[in-house]
């Protein structure tokens, strides 16, 4: 356990350097001097080519394999689960079951930060998932087990720390990726210039990783975006791949 | 990079774009290109839905559903409702359901026109679009 926490202290001093390099001035700040994260985000999961009337291009992201941790002995089973036949289990997406966090983060959907000196809150187009994380509070000390987990902040110069625990045994990552409910995240914002952040997320799951191990993304502001209606359920057809045409041809 | 690396490539870009495993649907040993007028446009989630009248070559018209992207992402590549004009001659390429049915993904639409988009859920057929923006 100690070994563990000190690759996580050294894990997060990583981005301290980082940090240090980001353009101060160009960083839009709130009144009391704290970076400004509001607005509409193009997340990890976009190219960030801003085009004309503000488009920008959804692209497939995931954890990059080469950046994770080994696996514990045993751990593959866990990790990469065996269609079971079940969609529910084997691709629970599919029935409108939520991402979850983190997978909700590579979703490429917009991302909206709403942000006063004491919470923040995500919302994610995806699904209509949200999270209210408050500033500078202690996880509670029982924490159910959910999809979204139990997120507290702080901040650590002009860089928000983002701290979640509580999350059920979920789908990592689409292809079928999981982690189990060890997982912790520390999810590190930091402006690189006016409108982009770097988003570099610890993924520290002690029944599945020898130890944690980060991946570093960035997120795109856009000015013109809204968030838009998302309902999964709304024309759900062929699930599990049985496309009828009674399903499909109405 | 081989063939082999590049088909697996494109298999797993599909499995990760849409909200459902793109191969429990589609067949990608099946693709399809077909030109009909679009009939009916549904801009619904979690996908949208065109139908194509495909007319074959004895004149008999088969009506066939193509699932595409969602509205949202869709709509922040720059492609809304009003880009696709029921009434239009459409070509659409994709990869047939699994079950046989006349439905299928809708992954590049070409209009009578020869423009072309990416609506569907392969990013990896239109590599352009990640390094340059896109053009009016």
């Amino acid at each position: 356990m100690r070994t563990r926490l000190a690759m996580l202290v050294a894990l997060s001093s990583l981005s301290l350097p980082a940090a240090a390099q980001s353009n101060a001035k160009a960083v839009p700040r709130m009144p009391d001097g704290k970076p400004n994260f509001n607005g509409v985000w193009a997340g990890p999961a976009f190219a960030h080519n801003v085009g004309p009337n503000d488009t920008d291009t959804p692209v497939v992201t995931n954890f990059d394999p080469r950046r994770m941790a080994p696996l514990l002995a045993g751990a593959e089973k866990m990790f990469r689960q065996a269609p079971t036949g079940d969609v529910r289990h084997d691709d629970p997406t599919e029935l409108c079951l939520p991402d979850g966090h983190p997978r909700e983060a590579l979703a490429p959907y917009a991302q909206q930060i709403v942000q006063t000196p004491d919470t923040i809150v995500w919302l994610y187009e995806y699904m209509h998932f949200f999270r209210v994380i408050p500033m500078n509070k202690p996880h509670p000390a029982d924490v159910d087990s959910t999809f979204m987990g139990d997120a507290v902040a702080k901040w650590d110069g002009d860089t928000l720390v983002i701290d979640t625990i509580g999350l059920r045994e979920w789908t990592l990552a689409a292809s079928n990726q999981w982690h189990s409910d060890a997982l912790h995240t520390v999810e590190r914002l930091r402006y690189i210039d006016a409108t982009t952040v770097s988003y570099e997320i610890l993924i520290d799951d002690s029944k599945l990783f020898t130890k944690p191990w980060s991946q570093e993304f960035q997120m795109k502001l856009h000015p013109t975006w809204k968030l838009l209606e998302q309902v999964c359920e709304e024309n759900n057809r062929c699930e599990s791949g049985k496309c009828t045409p009674s399903d499909v041809q109405k | 990079m081989s063939k082999l690396a590049i088909v697996g490539l494109l298999l797993l870009s599909s499995a990760a774009f849409a909200h459902h495993a793109y191969t429990a649907e589609f067949d990608t040993t099946k693709p399809i290109k077909l030109t009909g007028v679009l009939r009916r446009l549904e801009w619904t989630n979690p996908h949208i839905w065109l139908y194509l009248d495909v007319k074959d070559e004895n004149g008999k018209i088969t009506s066939w559903g193509f699932s595409a992207s969602p509205p949202g992402m869709l709509t922040r590549r720059g492609i809304t409702k009003t880009s696709l004009k029921l009434g239009e001659v459409l070509t659409i390429s994709g990869h047939r359901a699994k079950d046989g049915s006349n439905n299928a993904s809708g992954n590049i639409v070409t209009f009578a026109d020869g423009r072309d988009a990416l609506i569907g859920q392969d990013q990896a057929l239109r590599p352009a679009e990640l390094a340059s923006p896109p053009q009016k």
